[in-house]
């Protein structure tokens, strides 16, 4: 006889309410049903009720984890509708930025996975270097969450003296690599906990239209940092990390392979940090009537803007925001049926889902 | 001939891309949509999402369908008749939330899919939430 078992709003394994309703036969689960919009704050809506510049604070505000990302794709989207392009130097900085930001997420990301996991060590590890990372973004920005660092046509703050910054990232990706990879990569109680767990296959993967991570453990090799390159990741190289299994370790090293990947990506920015203006223009810039469209990859994958001005008011007429979470959740579906319930909550957090962004 | 060249004319659209502002744009008034998304999960292209822009010069609401093909940002806009709009849903599963969120945000009714619970907000009325208050 199948039962229903509704997990949430509240709750055990997310921060964030949300709610999971799981029709089961015994201990396996037969079918999932999301429900969301319990954080739903009329952003899009709000948005054009600010001026442009004031607007830009409101989306840092989408999301308490991935600040940087919307605020950098507004941005974007604002200077491809004025015509201003950042200088070089900004450029670098929103990439410097951007990789602190996907390294404390994923970091975060796979402290949850080890408690769920059951190997609250590994919580403990990862808390502890991401408060390392979050330290970094405080003495460059002042700020640990919102770090108000993109303005439109440049950043707010410079990097002084990047040797620091080097040298912390160097130590970092160290402890990574000696506490944190090992773990995820060839301990048994990891292995047993995340292989062929939550399957999603690569053509469910494209069918869903996934992105980020969960995409690339799938074998979609997507990444807007590579496939339309934005700031200065034309400049820098990388290698984006691929693996074809599509359940939860797949989709738990390529993230613990991308924290790596952006120690690199820190040390080429900053080794190769241009001179000259970061602020870019300093006079009033004008938005002609339009709509302008700008992507980033977020550290949970594709963020996507698109803003419209009418060029007669100083606030936009639309926003629009699709974040990467709004992409994956409906994957999780795929990935739990047939799954065993005590894995529901490692499988639903294996797309590091964020509903804040979500539900805006 | 790429996709990119293909793709006009596959979808019965006598005008080409041009390019605005971070997207191709492809301006197709009386766009089948339930074609274009035939056409567009045949090139493999990914489904993006849906933008609605109330007041269009052209009445109802503006709909712009966003994919990415190959890295590219391929925008295809058209308008809805009435408030209604095809649903792509059962062509393209990526799309069921965007629009369950425009039917929610500004009323558009998409014909041929389910009716569900509302997304985003608590109760069942339609056209709410980023809608001035003056709609």
């Amino acid at each position: 006889m199948s039962h229903r078992i509704v997990i949430g709003p509240y709750h055990p394994a997310l921060e964030e309410p949300y709610k999971l309703e799981l029709t089961c036969d015994g201990e396996v689960v037969r079918s999932a049903d999301l429900r969301i919009g319990f954080n739903f704050r009329a952003i899009e809506r709000l948005a054009e009720t600010r001026n442009f510049v004031a607007a830009i604070a409101l989306m840092e505000r989408v999301c308490g984890i991935c600040s940087n990302v919307h605020t950098l794709s507004f941005c974007q989207a604002l200077e491809r509708l004025a015509g201003v392009e950042p200088p070089p130097r900004a450029r670098h900085i929103r990439v410097v930025i951007a990789e602190l930001e996907r390294l404390h997420s994923h970091v975060l990301w796979a402290g949850v996975a080890g408690k769920l996991i059951g190997f609250k060590t590994m919580f403990m590890a990862c808390f502890a270097v991401r408060e390392k990372v979050m330290d970094i973004l405080e003495a460059i920005s002042g700020n640990r969450v919102n770090y108000a660092m993109n303005r439109v046509g440049g950043v707010n703050r410079d990097i002084t003296d990047p040797r620091p910054i080097v040298a912390a990232v160097d130590a970092l990706e160290r402890e990574v690599a000696r506490e944190i990879v090992p773990v995820f990569t060839s301990s048994r109680t990891a292995r047993a906990r995340c292989e062929g767990i939550g399957v999603l296959r690569e053509e469910e993967a494209r069918a869903l239209a996934v992105v980020g991570p969960t995409a690339r453990a799938s074998g979609l090799a997507e990444d807007i940092r590579e496939a339309a390159p934005y700031a200065a990741y034309a400049e820098i190289p990388f290698s984006v990390p691929v693996e074809h299994a599509g359940d939860v370790r797949a989709r738990l090293l390529v993230r613990v392979l991308e924290i790596l990947e952006s120690c690199r990506i820190l040390r080429r920015a900053l080794g190769a940090l241009p001179g000259g203006d970061w602020r870019g223009p300093e006079d009033e810039i004008e938005f002609p009537a339009g709509t302008a469209y700008s992507r980033v990859e977020g550290p949970r994958g594709e963020v996507f803007y698109s803003v419209t001005a009418d060029g007669e008011n100083d606030t936009p007429r639309r926003v629009h925001v699709r974040t990467p979470t709004y992409a994956n959740m409906p994957s999780v579906r795929v990935m739990l049926r047939g799954a065993q319930l005590a894995d529901a909550p490692l499988i639903q957090a294996s797309v590091d889902p964020c509903y804040s962004c979500t539900d805006r | 001939m790429s996709a990119l060249d293909l793709i006009p004319g596959e979808l019965g659209v006598s005008g080409f891309w041009s390019e605005d502002h971070g997207s191709r744009l492809l301006s197709a008034p009386a766009l089948e949509v339930r074609r274009m998304a035939t056409v567009m999960t045949a090139h493999r292209a990914r489904f993006v999402t849906i933008t609605a822009l109330p007041g269009a010069e052209e009445g109802g609401v503006r709909m712009s369908y966003h994919w990415d093909l190959d890295g590219q940002l391929l925008t295809i806009a058209t308008c809805t008749r009435d408030n209604h709009m095809a649903s792509i849903f059962d062509l393209c599963e990526a799309a069921d939330w965007i629009e369950r969120e425009i039917h929610e945000c500004y009323a558009v009714e998409f014909e041929g899919r389910p009716h569900e619970h509302l997304l985003l907000r608590p109760g069942q009325a339609p056209g709410l939430g980023l809608r001035g208050e003056d709609e």
